[in-house]
């Protein structure tokens, strides 16, 4: 990986077809579209999240993990501490400087599609931290696709987090599946 | 105070005249010390038996721009077997920032020094390992001197991470052919937080770790000289943001402490009580993940109902579940709600069933105590050589605590044991947290039947906010209101400091202020600072999954450790 | 330290039963069976909270997000005095003042022209609360948020300002006068919707 403050840019895949609104029935390109949206419905009922937890919102993070929130409801509960096998990351807590490397090669390790959370407002701007040391914001260094206030957000706001991000899988409106939208697009 | 001068004019006899000078007043006995001296005098404190500071609390810098001498280097040492506190001051000159270090004396200085080199340039002569410790490697200057600006920040490329000069040295010879690096973290599932353990194995076995911390490095110390000394209070709750209300109320102490105020009772007493709460979350968070990374989920899936239900007397109290912000300066920020005493009533009868619950899953149960018996066991001298306070210390077997030894918010009064081990080791440390909570669910059944009407917060206009009915009303209140809300309480110029016992052990404060509204420098004592310092000797000649088990017992939270 | 403060817990050694291991598995089974079936039939020990249909039951402290309150007409009760800015550790409030031509006394000459908080920096301390000298800002119960954009949380007085009656409003941490008006009831209470 290069410069720490470079957005990674998606890998364009090859000549899949992209989900165009003026294609006609009949057209081969239905199929493949469908079949997105059928694999997007998959993919939002089954996050796998890597819980990037650095701070007190692991904290809460946690909670939101056991059973008064139990966020199996949701089917998000497979944690993974692998970056591999795992297509949501929940960056909950202090970025600092000195992480910041970690989370883009975490962040590049994620298999696609992948989307982020981030949690809390340290992660969102830096919160509070107006310092040398901290990030503000990790959207200088990945794109993320949800903001969660609170410092710690409540286990609900959470939920909402991720309860939004599926509305934002189906309507196909998260960076990845924008960046993979206008690629097809361009590739045409 | 005979004891005290019989001491220091020991000490001073023991050094030629103007090295070794008493400063009067202040809290505790303070020295000012010449730093030719320093290595001489560390030695005499430690071993001279009517001295006995055995205990190397804190070592920090400060930075004084006006002085002839600009930095200062602090230390706090205690001893076990006495009352007795003391303080050394060293300054030292900009051109030549050198002391020596006290390493080869207190190995607890291993790592403070290395903070104080990283956040001041001073550099410790005879440090083996004197390196930054909490900024990153491209980090340029020095971030606690007081011409560095706040918001200076220096990006890190990932090619320039820190990784230890042995560990791209090649050790392998005929026995020894399968020795590797491995990274444990800086996020891995066992690592509480951000920490990071470069390990070298031969097979499976630890042959050699260091441990590199930093990555939760929020600057507490920085923002803290640029607010108010009220403001500060949300920052000290996210330093152990696991039992949030203590960092409060140690803060609080410490600042009321150099005002010379005292909270009202009805506020002691809440604070004693939700204290003690919050080192039960505490003990809950620490057991449950270290035996979570042992592979037993459902002890922590129960014991988290406890904390859950914890969680809503607090939030109930302050607004919040987790970073609270309810301690003021003073007292705190409201009363508690009508029905406070009936919920911790319900408190007190439902979390003992929980840990009943995870005590006959988890105590005799042989496979988790043949992971943890004898893993990372520590000696009680060495345990105390390193600096460890808390339930750490106490689970070696000396019985050291500070509501018992320097009692405060009134735990003389109370009737409550400090439960001590032998062991040493993981599974000691277990047992004396299960023995812990269960004494401060004793300590707050009594400070509920003590809890008197009264008011929460001092009638002090120089100190706490005057009443909201009184601010809409009257022009003198709203006058206060003003100056303390934009100039901030008025602390008395001087330094102090305060300490009280948290979860992990000693959190103290060391505090200067210039008597101005804004502290001039906060230092904290983290108490896994030093804890966390003893790892990677503990963990060398036992397996990963071992080093697994004495990491989640030690409780290291991230956010008190990198502040 | 004296000798009858301490407790001493030293590990016990195992019993034979305990080592053999067997009767041990079946305590602990015991245990689990217990909250397992409890929770089959009678839902003992479920702690469940079903959001979003059910949701759990804040006190009226709790700290989410700001409200503006109004005077009886409907201007915001806030007179530009900066108390909050300074008061707010974090800086989110952003206070623009100008003189108001309709204050028909001197209690209200300024109002705010523009007052920004951004939620995504604010770190809900409650510090702004305390600070303001007229009631202006108080916190409500909202703490479900979430955002897509960092540009969607910063919100202006059109968003902040009170919509509806007072005691519609769903409010949380303010100042008190009196008796603390929130409750504690534990277990923890739950609302359904």
């Amino acid at each position: 990986m290069g410069d720490p403050g470079k957005t990674p840019t998606l890998p364009v895949q090859g000549n899949a077809s992209a989900r165009a609104p003026h294609l006609k029935d009949g057209d081969p390109a239905f199929l493949t579209t469908r079949m997105d949206a059928l694999l997007d419905a998959a993919r939002k009922n089954s996050l796998w999240p890597f819980p990037f937890g650095t701070a007190c919102c692991a904290i809460e993070f946690m909670s939101f993990m056991m059973s008064h929130y139990d966020i199996s409801r949701f089917g998000a509960e497979v944690v993974r501490f692998s970056p591999r096998q795992s297509d949501l990351l929940i960056v909950a807590g202090t970025v600092t400087d000195k992480m910041a490397p970690v989370m883009v090669r975490i962040y590049e390790q994620m298999a696609e599609p992948k989307y982020v959370i981030s949690m809390g407002v340290c992660a969102c701007t830096g919160g509070f931290y107006r310092a040398y040391h901290v990030v503000q914001g990790i959207d200088e260094f990945i794109p993320v696709d949800v903001y969660v206030p609170g410092c710690p957000p409540t286990p609900e706001a959470l939920l909402q987090g991720v309860v939004k991000l599926q509305e934002m899988i189906a309507r196909g409106e998260t960076h990845y599946q924008r960046a993979l939208a206008a690629a097809r697009a361009a590739g045409r | 105070m005979g004891d005290r001068d019989e001491r220091m004019a020991a000490i001073r006899k023991a050094f030629p005249a103007g090295s070794v000078d008493e400063v009067p007043g202040g809290d505790m006995p303070t020295l000012r010390v010449d730093r030719r001296v320093l290595p001489e005098l560390a030695r005499l404190l430690k071993t001279d038996p009517a001295l006995d500071c055995k205990l190397l609390l804190d070592v920090c810098g400060a930075d004084y721009p006006g002085r002839a001498e600009r930095f200062e280097v602090v230390y706090h040492l205690a001893s076990l077997q006495h009352p007795f506190r003391l303080r050394l001051k060293v300054p030292v000159p900009e051109a030549d920032p050198v002391v020596p270090s006290v390493f080869g004396v207190w190995k607890a200085a291993d790592w403070f020094e290395r903070e104080a080199f990283d956040m001041f340039g001073i550099r410790f002569e005879g440090h083996p390992n004197l390196k930054r410790i909490l900024c990153h490697r491209a980090f340029q200057g020095h971030a606690l001197r007081k011409d560095y600006d706040a918001g200076q920040r220096w990006l890190l490329r990932e090619a320039e991470q820190e990784l230890p000069s042995w560990a791209t040295e090649r050790v392998e010879d005929g026995d020894h052919f399968e020795t590797q690096v491995l990274n444990l973290g800086p996020s891995h599932p066992a690592t509480h937080g951000t920490l990071r353990t470069v390990v070298r194995l031969d097979g499976e076995l630890i042959t050699k770790a260091e441990v590199e911390i930093g990555y939760l490095h929020r600057c507490f110390e920085k923002m803290a000289e640029s607010h108010t000394w009220n403001q500060v209070i949300p920052y000290t709750d996210r330093l152990n943001y696991c039992s949030a209300m203590m960092n409060g109320v140690g803060y609080a102490l410490a600042v009321e402490k150099m005002l010379g105020v005292e909270a009202p009772p009805r506020a002691q007493t809440i604070r004693l009580i939700l204290s003690e709460l919050s080192r039960i979350m505490d003990h809950i968070v620490d057991i449950g993940a270290n035996l979570n990374d042992l592979g037993a989920m459902t002890p922590f899936l129960y014991m988290y109902e406890a904390r859950e239900e914890i969680y809503s007397l607090l939030e109930a109290c302050c607004g919040s579940r987790l970073t609270m912000s309810y301690v003021r300066i003073g007292g705190l920020s409201h009363d508690v709600p009508h029905d406070f005493a009936d919920s911790v009533r319900y408190l007190l009868r439902r979390i003992p069933k929980l840990i009943g619950d995870m005590e006959t899953l988890i105590t005799n149960n042989r496979i988790f105590r043949d992971r943890t018996e004898g893993v990372g066991k520590l000696s009680a001298e060495e345990a105390v050589d390193w600096g460890w306070t808390g339930p750490c210390l106490r689970s070696t077997g000396v019985a050291y605590d500070v509501r018992k030894a320097y009692p405060y918010l009134g735990y003389e009064t109370y009737d409550f044991k400090v439960p001590v081990s032998h062991g040493g080791d993981t599974y000691a440390r277990y047992l004396v947290r299960v023995e812990e909570m269960k004494q401060s669910l004793a300590l707050v059944e009594q400070a509920l039947a003590r809890l008197e009407a009264g008011p929460v917060i001092l009638d002090n206009h120089n100190v706490a906010l005057p009443p909201k009915a009184e601010v809409y009303t009257e022009m003198e209140s709203l006058i206060w209101h003003f100056k303390l809300i934009m100039e901030g309480m008025k602390v008395p110029a001087g330094d102090g400091y305060g300490f009280t016992e948290a979860a992990n052990g000693e959190l103290g404060y060391y505090i200067v202020s210039d008597g101005g509204g804004k502290p001039y420098r906060i230092k904290v004592r983290p108490p896994c600072f030093a804890i966390f310092q003893a790892y990677p000797h503990m963990i060398e000649d036992h397996m990963v999954a071992d080093a697994v088990a004495i990491l989640g017992s030690l409780n290291v939270i991230a956010g008190e450790l990198d502040r | 330290m004296k000798s009858d403060d301490v407790v001493v817990c030293d590990p016990r050694p195992l019993t034979l039963t305990q080592r053999f291991y067997l009767v041990e598995v079946v305590k602990g089974l015991a245990v689990t069976l217990r909250h397992f079936l409890g929770n089959l039939f009678a839902r003992k020990y479920t702690v469940t909270v079903e959001w979003p249909e059910v949701k759990r039951e804040y006190s009226e402290r709790l700290r989410g997000r700001h409200i503006l309150l109004a005077k009886p007409d409907g201007s915001p009760r806030c007179v530009a005095c900066y108390m909050c800015e300074e008061a707010c550790p974090a800086q989110c409030i952003h206070i623009e003042a100008e003189d108001d031509p309709t204050s028909p006394s001197i209690e209200y000459e300024k109002r705010p022209k523009v007052f920004t908080i951004d939620l995504l920096r604010c770190v809900y301390c409650g510090f702004c609360v305390d600070a303001c000298p007229k009631e202006a800002i108080v916190m409500s119960r909202t703490h479900e948020m979430a955002f897509g954009a960092r540009e969607e949380a910063i919100v202006g007085l059109d968003e902040l300002m009170q919509k509806g009656p007072y005691e519609q409003l769903d409010l949380g941490y303010r100042p008190y006068f009196g008796a603390p008006r929130s409750k504690i009831e534990l277990p923890i209470p739950v609302k359904a919707r």
